[in-house]
């Protein structure tokens, strides 16, 4: 036989019998791939079907996953975990803030001084750089070194899966996945590491979804600044017996308001954004084991707090001499600060906030701890007002909030500009820590993109309409 | 101030500017890339209408090309002309016929259309609904060497979702199988082979009945209203003119029933059941997933309970405690259901 002429008629029947086979070829093979591999391992492991009188993991599943003692019991372990963690950091905060800002600070500038340094050196350098990053680390650091090691408790406990076992139903109306409930949950601590924990779907459009709705999950840094203005212009408007619950009662609006807006999203994002990403649904919920304590305090102070710590510190830094620079640097007799907040008053005061606002969500974009004293400091310069503050460029704070309360109203705000203060403290761009972890984690300038421009807009957009339609209502 | 206004306005005028005029990419330059496109997407589609004619071995003519295209018959008249000075198709009287060249390229523009369907259903998240139109799109953009890499990529897939084939890099397709669902007889058995995605209104309710190409039919009523079948454990009842869209391919009567009719969706907590195969709708990453976790022929699996919620259900699979959703389950199909002893 002519081996060109067999070798012509074996191509020419393959290519024939290729119609043959079937549409369903590659999974059959990969089929038969999967059952061998299966094969193989049933010959080698042997498996105890056989089950207890009593199994201890289906009675605690039971509980966990009923109809009646689900929910409140997820509900409880949410509030024991909030309410430790605030009670919790109050202590170690107060201590860190006061040894940063009170004792090192000022040895800082005495050291400064005495070495005569230039003052302008030492602006930068203390009351801009130091100053930033003593307070983030202050506000950040103790809530989440409480949050994260409580959490992951739960998580090594295995709890956290029959969590997004009993919600799953209605992420995946909003086209999510239940384990976003977590990540959303990760998110109350902080967001950085809210989208890191995303990890945990294995669905990569759902993951997706998770990683760019986390930030209507109020953060650590953005509490402070709820409270503080739901307590000086809404509270002070019910009687004082009520104040306290009609500003916890505001704040908790802006919460759900949030989960609102991040079922909102997830559902668009899915349909439109989307569509395309591949998508397949898996969650195991693993057999229960009694929590390693010593090891996971550990991984959870080194992976997620000092991790989550390091980057905000390192985009701090920059913040703080910015934000030094812009009100130290003067053209044509007013500073830097002062020309860029009158350019963006008006656009400011149209969506019911102002240019000092606007302003501080610029240059406080490293971390939300710091815009509420960049606020303030910047109002003190923009006004004018003499006798408060630590000076152009230094970030403070008030004692007490009547004190805060006089000096934002001496700059003309009014109870609006409280309001939208809330409603953009919420629909705002993640900080820089958050934005440059969902640029690691995603490896896509689209995405990060995504995240950061979709909450602005809708920020902007609400605070619009909320501005217009209080003007139109108080005439 | 007036510097800083100045500014503000300046640098929005020169990011417009930049992106309208930018080289290669800008939009004015794809405006015109998408004029000159959409002439040759119409010459494209005329040939894919050329060769579904010859396959199907009906006739073309200008007549049918415009109603296809959903073109006058004026402007048709105008795009024949042009086919035909590129030596792609020659007229015969009223009827129209493709040269070998013009064979060759319909086919390729085919292959990419099938091909890109097959990837849609395979490797994105995009619905039956969605992919037809995608392809419809992207067949024109998809250079044959791309398509190619794209078919090596996969593993050079024989047939498309709906159950076409996919011509050859040598243009190669074989003959035509399959007859109209409405042609068996009462109690006949056959399997779906192809799925007729146009036009898009009946395709969608094709796709709404759950059909999809490989499925095993029995008919059980036919009449000039209604053709009435069972598949995959339920009955469907179509319009006759809805159900010829659908072409199967009969089986021997001899055969025996292999296709298990129940699905793990049905499985209650406490009950068990040995997997049978999964359905043919479940493709891509999430089938590769299912079989992940061990979920092949001749596992036993057994569900443990529900959510509060009602979905998902948490199934006990080769010792691992598994939850899945409802539409996942459906896609599982099961035998010898029982209680779990």
């Amino acid at each position: 036989m002519n081996p060109v002429n067999t070798r012509k008629e074996v191509l020419e029947a393959a290519a024939n019998l290729r119609w043959e086979v079937g549409p369903n070829l590659h999974d059959s093979l990969m089929e038969a791939l999967y059952t061998d591999a299966a094969r193989i391992s049933d010959r080698v492991l042997s498996r105890d079907d056989a089950r207890p009188a009593f199994d201890l993991d289906r009675t605690i599943d039971r509980l966990v996953t009923s109809r009646w003692l689900g929910f409140p019991i997820m509900m409880l372990l949410m509030a024991v975990v909030l309410w430790v963690t605030i009670t919790g950091a109050n202590v170690p905060s107060s201590l860190l803030s006061s040894l940063f800002l009170e004792t090192l600070h000022p040895a800082l500038k005495q050291a400064a001084a005495a070495a005569g340094l230039a003052w302008w050196l030492d602006g930068l350098l203390i009351d801009g750089m130091f100053l930033a990053m003593a307070w983030v680390v202050s506000v950040m650091l103790p809530p989440m070194a409480i949050f994260f090691p409580l959490f992951t408790l739960l998580e090594d406990f295995g709890y956290l899966p029959r969590v997004a076992f009993n919600l799953d139903n209605w992420f995946k109306k909003a086209g999510a996945h239940g384990k976003q409930a977590l990540t959303m949950a990760m998110g109350y601590g902080c967001n950085a590491a809210g989208v890191v924990a995303t990890r945990v779907i294995d669905s990569p459009r759902e993951r997706l979804i998770a990683t760019l709705t986390n930030n209507f999950s109020l953060c650590n840094g953005r509490w402070p600044t709820q409270i503080l203005i739901a307590t000086i212009f809404i509270g002070s408007l019910a009687p004082p017996a009520l104040a306290g619950l009609v500003s916890a009662g505001s704040v908790m609006a802006v919460v759900l308001l949030g989960v609102g807006c991040t079922f909102l999203v997830s559902w668009g994002l899915s349909r439109t954004l989307l569509k395309g990403e591949a998508s397949a649904f898996s969650l195991e919920l693993p057999p229960y084991r009694p929590p390693r304590i010593l090891q996971t305090i550990y991984t959870s102070l080194i992976d997620r707090t000092l991790i989550v710590l390091w980057r905000a510190v390192v985009f701090s830094v920059p913040a703080g001499a910015a934000i030094w620079l812009v009100s130290n640097i003067h053209l044509g007799g007013a500073s830097l600060a002062e020309h860029l907040i009158q350019g963006m008053n008006p656009f400011g005061l149209l969506i019911g906030l102002n240019g000092v606002i606007l302003l501080a969500y610029i240059i406080a974009i490293p971390a939300n701890e710091i815009v509420i004293p960049t606020v303030l400091m910047l109002t003190v310069v923009s006004a004018g007002l003499t006798g408060v503050g630590e000076g152009a460029g230094v970030m403070f704070e008030f004692d007490s909030a009547s004190a805060t309360l006089a000096v934002l109203e001496a700059d003309g705000w009014t109870l609006l500009t409280g309001v939208n203060l809330m409603l953009f403290s919420l629909l705002h761009n993640p900080c820089s820590t958050t934005l440059y972890t969902i640029w690691k984690e995603t490896g896509s300038v689209k995405w990060t993109a995504a995240s950061a421009l979709l909450p602005i807009a809708m920020g902007l957009v609400v605070c619009f309409c909320v501005a217009q339609a209080f003007r139109w209502l108080g005439g | 101030m007036s510097e800083l206004t100045g500014i503000l306005t300046l640098v929005p005028a020169a990011l417009a500017i930049y992106f309208l005029f930018r080289p290669g990419r800008g939009w004015l330059e794809r405006w015109r890339r998408w004029l000159r496109l959409s002439d040759r997407v119409l010459s494209e589609d005329a040939l894919k209408h050329l060769y579904h004619c010859e396959y199907e071995q009906r006739e073309a003519t200008v007549q049918s090309l415009s109603g296809a295209l959903g073109t006058p018959v004026e402007k048709v008249a105008g795009l024949v002309q042009r086919i035909e000075a590129g030596e792609l198709a020659t007229s015969e009287g009223a009827s129209l016929r493709l040269t070998p060249k013009g064979r060759e390229y319909a086919l390729r523009i085919i292959r990419a259309h099938r091909l890109w369907e097959r990837y849609l259903a395979e490797e994105t998240g995009l619905k039956e609904p969605d992919w037809h139109k995608r392809a419809e799109h992207q067949e024109h953009r998809l250079s044959s060497s791309e398509a190619d890499a794209l078919a090596a990529r996969m593993g050079n897939p024989p047939f498309d979702p709906h159950g076409d084939p996919i011509p050859t890099q040598q243009g190669q397709l074989p003959p035509r199988r399959g007859q109209p669902l409405t042609s068996l007889a009462v109690g006949e058995r056959a399997r779906i082979a192809h799925l007729e995605d146009e036009p898009e209104a009946v395709y969608a309710q094709l796709v709404a009945e759950g059909l999809h190409p490989l499925m095993v039919v029995q008919l059980t009523h036919l009449s000039a209203e209604r053709i009435c079948f069972w598949a995959e454990g339920e009955e469907h009842l179509l319009a006759p003119i809805v159900a010829a869209n659908v072409s199967v391919v009969p089986l021997p009567r001899e055969q025996p029933v292999e296709e298990s009719l129940e699905t793990l969706a049905i499985l209650e907590p406490g009950e068990q059941a040995t997997v049978v195969g999964l359905s043919p709708n479940c493709r891509g990453l999430e089938r590769r997933r299912l079989m992940d976790l061990g979920l092949l022929p001749g596992t036993v699996v057994a569900a443990e309970m529900r959510s509060p919620v009602g979905d998902p259900t948490a199934f006990r699979i080769r010792g691992a405690l598994i939850a899945l959703r409802g539409e996942q389950a459906a896609n599982i199909r099961i035998s010898s259901r029982r209680q779990v002893a």
